[in-house]
């Protein structure tokens, strides 16, 4: 009995401690959205995507050192035709799933521009997930990144990739 | 009952003539080769191996080369997903931290 009570406290700790993935399942706002993004990575498909990461181009390195040690990436992006079109509430709902260790590290709240919230997983200095919420009014993004995260590095790799940025492009059709 | 009896009588169990089974055999000898019946395997037993293993290793080659072209989409795939993915989330961090040195630089 001793053992069982053990074995399931370490369970209940083992839990929050492991990497904490959120559900980001929003199918009715993929419904209504004109453009989606959907990034689902987990840790398999992250080593192999860093197979195919080039060791000589510089930003395609640095990806793959970020990514090194990673459990998993998920992104959903949905940008909407009209203002209004998903439940404000929804940050609210993904902040809820958030763990104890989870704390907010920059909120960003503008009437022009993004709305952005990062939370970090904090286990003493270390980083070891992050949600980022950005939400514009006809557009809602969130992104989870879990296991440890340079958040300065992943600053550096805006607007990289010879991509252009998605939010540039959005902005301008708005104007 | 007439029935019965006829077809009883008509299946009953009968011995062979005498010498029915030397006639038959004597009949095989004389026909010629080719009607005896082929044999189910080729005469020459390494040619048929030589083939199978042929067969086996263009399988196992062409499962092989199949595997890696598949497994090469995937991680095209995923590496894209993930130069997104990283581009998207720096892209949000780096908003928000210049919209804090701005903050910092405006005092």
């Amino acid at each position: 009995m001793r053992k069982f009570i053990l074995s399931l406290a370490l369970i209940i700790v083992a839990v929050p401690a492991s990497a904490q993935q959120i559900d980001l399942h929003f199918p009715e706002l993929a419904e209504k959205a004109d453009e989606v993004v959907d990034v689902t990575l987990d840790a398999n498909m992250l080593r192999l995507a860093a197979k195919f990461l080039s060791g000589k181009d510089t930003d395609e390195r640095a990806v793959r050192e970020m990514i090194g040690g990673l459990d998993g990436i998920y992104v959903r992006s949905y940008e909407f035709s009209e203002a209004g079109q998903y439940d404000k509430n929804l940050i609210n709902k993904i902040k809820s799933q958030l763990g104890p260790s989870w704390k907010p590290l920059v909120t960003v709240r503008s009437k022009t521009k993004d709305n952005v919230s990062i939370m970090a997983d904090m286990h003493g200095d270390k980083v070891t997930g992050l949600v980022i919420i950005a939400t514009e009014p006809r557009e809602f993004t969130i992104v989870n990144i879990s296991g440890p995260i340079d958040i300065d590095r992943l600053a550096e790799l805006s607007g990289q990739f010879g991509i252009p940025e998605i939010s540039k492009g959005r902005r301008h059709r708005d104007e | 009952m007439t029935l019965e009896n006829d077809l009883k009588h008509a299946l009953r169990r009968q011995a062979p003539a005498p010498g029915f089974a030397e006639r038959v055999m004597q009949q095989i000898e004389n026909q010629p080769e080719e009607l005896r019946g082929t044999p189910r395997y080729p005469r020459n037993p390494v040619w048929w191996r030589a083939a199978a293993a042929s067969v086996t290793l263009a399988a196992i080659l062409g499962g092989y080369a199949t595997h890696r072209v598949v497994e090469h989409r995937r991680g095209e795939r995923a590496k894209e997903q993930v130069l997104t993915a990283m581009r998207i989330a720096g892209e949000k961090v780096r908003y928000a931290q210049q919209e804090v040195r701005g903050i910092g630089t405006a005092d």
